[in-house]
């Protein structure tokens, strides 16, 4: 088990060094800093003298050392575009924002896809079936951005219900967690339906039943926490699709999260900012994964020897 | 039974979706009683330290931070502020400004004197200033606090345009140097002392800045609304969504949505002046005897080419269907009525030389070697926030120069990309469309036209000469003359597109303001902030 | 487990009507329908269905309403753009471009994927770890950010919007493949085949992706409407096709500003995206209940 769990975070530790490869150098070829930086009427002396303080005269290598140095100690550099900020500062500040965006986003895709897939599941075949595939299928199919613009318009200046944009209490969580979330609706209604179908076909349904037990009882108690475990693995994926997702509707709700900050980090070229956000996203989503895999290899030892 | 599950189950949705739906609520509206306005913006870059931050961004130091100079709101002059009389040497080397007496900085930080002065600039000095000024105030050999209210700054070479960019509409924001003493630069950053009729409250990063009435003010300045709010937006649906719901007073919005704004009640505020031009430049054209980067297979380096493409575009039509109707043209790229050197003249002479006459264009190119679907380049677009018309701009050349035989391509890049093109002298094959905001003649010569500064896109050995001559001349008229000479030259050489010069125009519920006066040319363009009235 | 039972509840008893509509769903054909109409015959005659040039439009004719609104007309039946370009023409090649823009993406990314997914399931050891951890990689860059970022270095074109695709496809279809070659290689006709002398080459193609065909129909089927969303995502973001491509996505952030006064410019191919996306999920679930039901997990 520990030889597996070695193996395991070794693999992670790899990825996450290819990762800052790869972000360090697509990160350059978007261009050179400075024509964001400086003003048009910046002549060259400027150019070399802003480019000397930030140490973009330096060559690559040098530069991609540099950076993998200090990256080993958490610290990204600073940004260039949000002065005084530090490059991890700014995504630590704006991670909370975007964690409390895809984690209401989540609860809001559960608490219509877990009725919905209960309803299909137990009313397979019919036209509730069908329906509600239909209803889940429709978030999945509409462009993210579109949902929100409308959701907005009609639910925040016609009817004035909630709050058109930014942050701040419960109210302005909503819009953006629904168009966010809605698109998650289909798969995980899929999910319950499916989990639940094949528990409520179980021998061990089956004979709840026949003792004579309340049939409610079976379904809520027995059936959804066997089902709880495939979706264990689904929500980490989930989030990171979630967060990545999330760039779209913090765009059009101008949300403060970590997905506006990489939008407007890429626009600047501020590398720094860029790979650190970069850098948090992958290392998120690998621990997870690293996270769940132990978990799995801790439940079904046949995969260890893999 | 399963049946009793299912009403159960629908009920269950049904007031979890009720719930959801009617969550706590929040009143969104404000009534026209409210001492708070709140301005929603494109956005910019948020900092307190000035002197990293361009000029259009300075829109957020309006309120609390002053200038030396102001500038008029009706008349665009420049007058005092925090300095009371301002002279030059004769060479022009040398300025003394009179600082005001009895100016104290925010939150208990003393005087204004002239070491506060010296210490802003100073702040410009650093390594890592980017303001849009800061190459011009490197050009200060020395500053010098003569006394508590005398200051004389040094310049290596003869300088003019110091009042513009010591004013307002410049970016040499005054601040206290016992507050950087006392509390450094964090405790600068943290709460920096001004002396504006505002006073800073603080920032919430990426959504907003706060600031509120600033009691004893040295001009005695009142502004009627106590608490002022930038709310930062980037979404133009959002900015107009703000304010249609009363969250917002005050927004900034593009021409499309003005139109639908007004017809729900709001207003338009414009600035005195016009402030920002576009024009469609025209890359590769480095006519200097041994550039390298000169490409003779250019079409438009041939001067029937630039000509027909400018009188292909109907400027009447673009400025209607893309700007609403709301613009005058420009004759010269970068010149106002305003600019050092215009010529009234190019007025007159506009329409036979640059008007739509698509049957002359395409005789012109025809003339110069290009026939009907022979002449091919690149139009790139690029949007920034608050100015999204770049596109459309482009898309409609694409259809105009389509009626003249020529095929274009647009490319949509980023600014930074189009910068990086123009600066390594690879763009010879694109036109781009830009707005860009009024400077001095000198300043945008230098800047576009001079062929050592980075990010020209044009040079030739005309220009280069009579800007040297420009730059060592200190006589008014003199200096009249010579950029008149180099206006002229550009509106001969057909050098550009010029297409309009723009207000700035912001859209605001007139149920909370009434009155407001701006010239426009300040840095930041919405500015003036203290002169909104509420309504009545 | 692909049969259907109808559930009667005491106190519902459909109609026959609605019992012969449930035969029928045994074929679906409402998304087939909706897909032909919507898709594929706009991508296939695309130039002789719309009724004007999708990239040649007039100003004096920009963001006219649709037919049956006031100021319409039908001329322009679903009204015209901010550059007087009509929405409908502008629709129907724009179901080419999403059609061949997800085909080629979804090709290109699905061979790459099969290809790697297959090596790795069949070879396993250093091969298998060093692919799956490529997936895991490729995964878990941040799809927005790659787009972005490639865009802004090289410039919008099909080709980056291609290869955007590519790399975010290729590795489902990478992992669905090793999965289901780890199972298939463990069987015996397998063994037979290796002992009959037949090449690794041979045997992954003959053997093992014939079996595999089926889960690879409905991983592609179910994508083209996610790559179709995604590249409506980049357009809204700057990061999509060039323009004046008439993209549906591109329509949709064009007209986002406009959602107010000129709601039609987003709303018709939005409606379009929605009804196209959503017959390729739903023939995508009932290939996947016919095909093959153990892919629930797909």
């Amino acid at each position: 088990m520990q030889r597996y769990i070695a193996r395991r975070v070794l693999h992670s530790l790899l990825a996450i060094l290819a990762m800052s490869l790869i972000v360090f150098s697509l990160a350059r070829i978007t261009g050179n800093p400075l024509d964001v930086m400086l003003p048009l009427e910046a002549g060259p002396e400027d150019y070399a003298r802003v480019s000397r303080h930030w140490g973009l005269d330096r060559p690559l290598t040098t530069q991609y050392l540099i950076f993998l140095g200090k990256a080993v100690q958490g610290d990204f550099g600073n940004s260039w575009k949000w002065h005084g900020h530090s490059a991890m500062g700014l995504v630590w500040q704006r991670l909370p924002a975007t964690l409390q965006l895809a984690g209401f986003a989540l609860l809001i895709s559960v608490l219509i896809a877990l009725p919905v897939g209960v309803l299909a599941a137990v009313m397979k075949g019919t036209v509730w079936d069908s329906a509600a595939k239909v209803i889940a299928l429709l978030g999945q199919s509409l462009p993210a951005f579109w949902l929100g613009i409308v959701l907005m318009w009609v639910f925040a200046v016609h009817l004035g219900w909630f709050p058109t944009s930014g942050k701040g209490g419960l109210q302005h969580l909503v819009l953006p967690a629904i168009t966010l979330g809605w698109f998650q609706v289909a798969a995980l209604m899929r999910l319950v339906r499916s989990s639940m179908l094949e528990v409520l076909d179980s021998e061990f349904v089956k004979l709840t039943r026949i003792k004579g037990l309340s049939e409610w009882k079976v379904v809520w108690k027995h059936c959804l926490r066997n089902a709880a475990i495939a979706p264990l693995t689904f929500f980490a994926i989930i989030a990171g699709v979630l967060m990545t997702g999330a760039v779209v509707t913090e765009s059009v709700f101008s949300w403060p999260g970590t997905g506006l900050l990489v939008v407007d980090a890429v626009r600047a070229r501020d590398f720094q900012v860029v790979q650190a956000v970069v850098i948090v996203f992958a290392g998120i989503f690998i621990l997870t994964n690293l996270l769940v895999d132990i978990l799995y290899a801790y439940l079904d030892p046949r995969i260890r020897y893999q | 039974m399963r049946s009793r599950f299912v009403p159960l189950a629908l009920v269950v949705a049904v007031a979890l979706a009720f719930a959801v739906a009617t969550a706590p609520l929040v009143g969104v509206a404000q009534d026209a009683k409210t001492p708070r306005l709140v301005f929603a913006s494109a956005g910019f870059d948020e900092s307190n330290r000035f002197w990293v931050i361009s000029r259009p961004d300075h829109l957020q130091y309006d309120p609390f931070l002053e200038t030396l100079l102001e500038v008029d709101p009706k008349s665009g002059e420049y007058t005092p502020r925090l300095a009371e009389k301002w002279s030059s040497s004769p060479d022009f080397k040398e300025w003394t400004f009179h600082l005001r007496k009895g100016v104290q900085f925010h939150f208990g930080y003393g005087p204004f004197t002239a070491k506060d002065v010296v210490h802003s600039h100073s702040l410009m000095m650093r390594p890592e200033a980017t303001a849009t000024l800061a190459g011009f105030w490197r050009q200060v050999e020395k500053v010098e606090a003569v006394n508590d209210h005398l200051v004389v700054f040094r310049f290596k070479r003869p300088t003019t345009v110091m009042p513009y960019a010591a004013s307002r509409a410049g970016d040499l924001r005054i601040v206290s140097k016992a507050q950087w003493d006392k509390e450094g630069q964090e405790g600068f950053e943290k709460r920096p002392a001004g002396t504006g009729s505002y006073r800073y409250v603080g920032r919430e990063p990426g959504l907003s800045i706060s600031f509120e009435r600033a009691d004893n003010h040295w001009k005695g300045e009142k502004p009627a609304f106590k608490e002022l709010v930038f709310r930062l937006a980037r979404e133009e649906s959002t900015r107009l969504a703000l304010l249609l719901s009363g969250e917002a007073h005050i927004a900034d919005l593009p021409r499309e949505l003005q139109k639908d704004a007004l017809k729900r009640g709001m207003k338009i505020y414009s600035s005195s002046f016009p402030v920002d031009w576009m024009t469609v430049y025209l890359g590769g054209q480095y006519y200097l005897p041994g550039d390298t980067a000169f490409k003779a297979d250019v079409a438009w380096t041939k001067k029937p080419v630039r000509q027909a493409l400018n009188m292909a575009i109907n400027r009447k039509e673009l400025l209607k269907t893309v700007f609403a109707g709301k613009g005058t043209l420009t004759y010269v790229t970068g010149w106002s009525d305003k600019s050092e050197g215009y010529n009234p003249e190019w007025a007159s002479r506009f329409d036979q030389m640059y008007g739509y006459n698509p049957a002359k264009a395409k005789e012109l190119l025809k003339s110069a070697g290009y026939g009907p679907g022979q002449l091919k380049f690149k139009i790139l677009a690029f949007t920034e926030p608050g100015e999204s018309e770049g596109p459309q701009v482009a898309e409609a050349l694409n259809i105009y120069y389509k009626d003249i035989g020529v095929e274009t391509e647009i490319e949509v890049l980023d600014w930074a990309k189009v910068r990086e093109m123009f600066r390594k002298k690879t763009i010879q094959c694109c036109m781009w469309p830009n707005i860009i905001s009024w400077r001095p003649s000198e300043e945008w010569i230098r800047t576009s036209y001079w062929s050592k500064s980075p990010n020209h896109h044009y040079e030739n050995e005309f220009v280069d000469k009579h800007y040297d001559e420009l730059t060592k001349a200190v006589n008014p008229l003199e200096r009249q003359k010579i950029a008149r000479t180099i206006g002229d030259h550009l509106f001969e050489e057909f050098a550009d597109i010029p297409l309009f010069w723009f207000a700035n125009e912001v859209v605001a519920n007139p149920k909370v303001v009434g009155d407001w006066v701006y010239p426009g040319l300040a840095a930041g363009r919405s500015t003036h902030f203290h002169l909104v009235k509420p309504a009545k | 487990m692909a049969t259907v039972t109808a559930r009667t509840l005491p106190w519902y008893a459909p109609p026959r009507m609605a019992l012969a509509l449930r035969q029928l769903r045994r074929y679906p054909l409402v998304p087939v329908a909706i897909l032909t109409f919507c898709l594929v015959i706009p991508a296939v005659l695309a130039s002789q269905v719309a009724p004007h040039d999708p990239l040649k439009g007039s100003l004096a004719n920009r963001l006219k309403a649709p037919a049956w609104q006031e100021g319409g007309s039908l001329d322009y039946p679903l009204g015209t753009d901010k550059l007087g370009r009509d929405i409908l023409s502008r629709m129907i090649h724009g179901a080419r471009v999403s059609l061949v823009v997800s085909l080629v993406a979804i090709l290109v990314g699905g061979a790459i994927g099969t290809g790697l997914g297959l090596i790795s399931g069949y070879f396993g050891r250093w091969t298998d770890s060093l692919i799956m951890r490529l997936v895991d990689i490729s995964l878990s860059l941040p799809t927005i950010l790659l787009a972005l970022v490639l865009v802004a270095a090289v410039g919008p074109s099909f080709g980056t919007v291609i290869t955007v695709l590519v790399v975010l496809l290729w590795a489902r279809y990478a992992r669905l493949v090793r999965a289901e070659t780890l199972a298939i290689k463990e069987r015996d006709f397998i063994a037979r085949a290796r002992v009959a002398g037949a090449s690794h080459a041979r045997i992954m193609l003959r053997y093992i992706f014939p079996n595999v065909v089926n889960s690879l129909v409905v991983l592609a089927t179910l994508q083209v409407g996610y790559v179709i969303l995604l590249e409506s995502a980049l357009s809204f973001l700057g990061a999509g096709l060039p323009r004046p491509t008439p993209a549906w996505g591109l329509m949709i952030a064009d007209g986002r500003e406009l959602i107010v006064t000129a709601w039609w410019v987003s709303m018709f191919p939005g409606l379009a995206i929605m009804l196209t996306v959503l017959s390729l999920n739903l023939l995508g679930d009932w290939l996947r209940d016919h095909l093959d039901p153990k892919l629930r997990h797909v």
